[in-house]
């Protein structure tokens, strides 16, 4: 399957005969350069993760909380909802401009947007996994005469643990989109820096080739999640 | 009770709590579960302004070590009178009271058996079996010995680790009768706990539940829908009919115990079974 998709994209950009177009070889080629040559690569990603982490680990725990007391406390839903709603609904790039104008072209901006892209998608899906907990077993958790403190750590956190992961993996994937989004539309800053440049240098193969290491990076990021929730949640597979 | 304690050794596994040769030879003791006039209502969504009389001025007492079944069709209010014993929804009027004192929440005294297990999808045989134990703060390492006694008891010795998913429906519901028995209460409350369960499963069960009980007769209140089962199980069997629900009839059961399949064959258990099915089918066609 992937060496079939590989053999295609050579074949198609050798065809293609368009200079914006790099072959999978040449693609192979500047990613070597990027990693080993000019190495420009990890500075690149260096810079442009410092945004991920601490965005997405804002937004984690901020929003894991969050979303856990909300499915438990209608009065806390009742007061976020419109927020939450507002977070949902709109596009998140019209945002990209305030987040700037309020704090500059700095890794703050960069943060903060990060989070915008994040957040509400972990929120909404911990939210909806302690709403999913089988009514039946907090009744079963009562009649043994579980605390409140028992019944959050026994059975509501658990069971809304499958929820919370697909919600922190969707929000890494947004946090990745926000990440390289903010740098290709206003920061030129790490990994978006490079993409602009090499596309204005015309270099397809090192754009092509950048591309892939942000890809690759998300999947390994993905892989991690999954590796975590199988440590912590062993009972979902 | 002496043939029993005897064959443990081989075939039986351990009784859970010290053997007491009296007590089962001991007549009933006094009252244990007191119902006065009971009633519930069900108020209807917010929406509409239905509500639902559930149960209707319900008087009923249950003494110690004795086994009674409830039955009665559906909707008549089974689930919802043994819910209010257990303490977790309260009632409108009348009093409920548990050796003499007024329920008002769950307790230590009574334990419950679901119709739908309730195990915890993510704790292992052991750790849904020490649950009662936990919520009890009882230290981990005496828990666990306590649920292993258990765990023995109901035939699963071996299952400690698995998962609940990895057991048959049969097996969940040893767990969930295991993890009732743990807490070494004075009532167990059984909500259909075999109509989940297949044909055949669920007379095995019926047979372990009656062996388990021989070794130290807790005072049973037991929902089902089987009439075998009610006049199988049962000291006395509670007929309730339904809109409002009420107790209709309270029907005795002098069968001689221990009672196993062979009680079913007799005479006297056909008997009560056709007098408990007449008046059940006068219900039905309400
Ligand atoms: N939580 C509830 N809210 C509203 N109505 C209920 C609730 N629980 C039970 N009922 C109603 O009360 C009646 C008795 O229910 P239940 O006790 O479950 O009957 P049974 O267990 O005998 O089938 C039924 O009409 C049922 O719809
Ligand atoms: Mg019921």
């Amino acid at each position: 399957m992937l060496v079939a998709f590989l053999t295609f994209w050579e074949v198609a950009a050798r065809l293609a005969h368009n200079i914006g177009i790099a072959t999978f070889s040449d693609t192979m080629v500047a990613a070597w350069d990027l990693m080993f040559g000019n190495g420009r690569i990890w500075e690149a990603m260096l810079n442009s993760n410092a945004a991920l982490v601490l965005g997405f680990a804002i937004s984690a725990v901020t929003a894991v909380p969050l979303g856990l007391a909300a499915g438990r406390s209608r009065i806390l839903d009742r007061a976020l909802s419109p927020y939450t709603a507002i977070l949902l609904a709109i596009p998140v790039a019209p945002l990209v401009p305030i987040a700037i104008t309020a704090f500059g072209l700095s890794l703050a901006a960069r943060v903060s947007i990060v989070i915008l892209f994040a957040v509400i998608f972990i929120y909404v899906n911990t939210r909806a996994g302690v709403r999913s907990v089988d009514r039946r077993l907090v009744e079963m958790a009562h009649a043994f005469g579980a605390s409140e403190r028992t019944i959050w750590t026994k059975v509501v956190i658990p069971s809304a643990v499958p929820a919370m992961f697909a919600g922190l993996r969707i929000g890494l994937g947004r946090a990745l989109t926000g990440m390289v989004a903010v740098e290709l539309l206003l920061v030129a800053t790490g990994v978006g820096k490079l993409l602009l440049e090499y596309r204005d240098r015309l270099q397809p193969a090192y754009v092509f080739a950048t591309v892939l290491f942000v890809i690759a990076e998300a999947l390994l990021l993905l892989e991690l999640a999954r590796f975590i929730e199988r440590k912590v949640a062993p009972w979902n597979d | 009770m002496t043939d029993v304690t005897a064959a443990s050794t081989e075939t039986q596994p351990p009784a859970p709590w010290p053997d007491d040769a009296s007590l089962a030879a001991a007549s009933h003791g006094g009252p244990m579960i007191e119902l006065r006039g009971v009633s519930k209502e069900f108020l209807g969504d917010r929406s509409s302004t239905t509500t639902t009389h559930a149960l209707d001025n319900i008087s009923l007492t249950v003494n110690e070590h004795e086994f009674i079944t409830v039955i009665g069709p559906s909707g008549c209010g089974k689930t919802t009178l043994l819910r209010i014993v257990a303490g977790l929804i309260p009632y409108d009027s009348g009093q409920v009271l548990v050796k003499g004192k007024p329920v008002t929440g769950p307790g230590p005294d009574r334990a419950v058996v679901f119709q739908s297990f309730a195990l915890l999808p993510w704790a292992t045989v052991l750790e849904n079996v020490a649950f009662g134990l936990e919520t009890r703060g009882i230290p981990r390492a005496e828990r666990e010995e306590q649920a292993r006694v258990l765990i023995k008891t109901v035939g699963l010795a071996g299952f400690e680790s698995r998962l609940p998913r990895h057991l048959s429906g049969g097996m969940q519901q040893r767990v969930g009768l295991a993890r009732a028995l743990a807490v070494n209460p004075d009532i167990l409350l059984m909500d259909e706990p075999f109509g989940a369960i297949d044909e055949q499963t669920r007379r095995i069960m019926q047979e372990e539940l009656l062996r388990i009980w021989g070794y130290r007769r807790k005072t049973v209140l037991f929902v089902t829908h089987s009439m075998e089962e009610a006049v199988l199980l049962a000291d006395r069997v509670i007929l309730m009919s339904p809109r409002p629900g009420r107790v209709h009839e309270i029907i005795d059961v002098p069968l001689p115990r221990p009672r196993g399949r062979e009680t079913e064959r007799t005479r006297e258990f056909t008997d009560i079974k056709e007098l408990l099915w007449d008046k059940l089918r006068v219900m039905q066609t309400v």
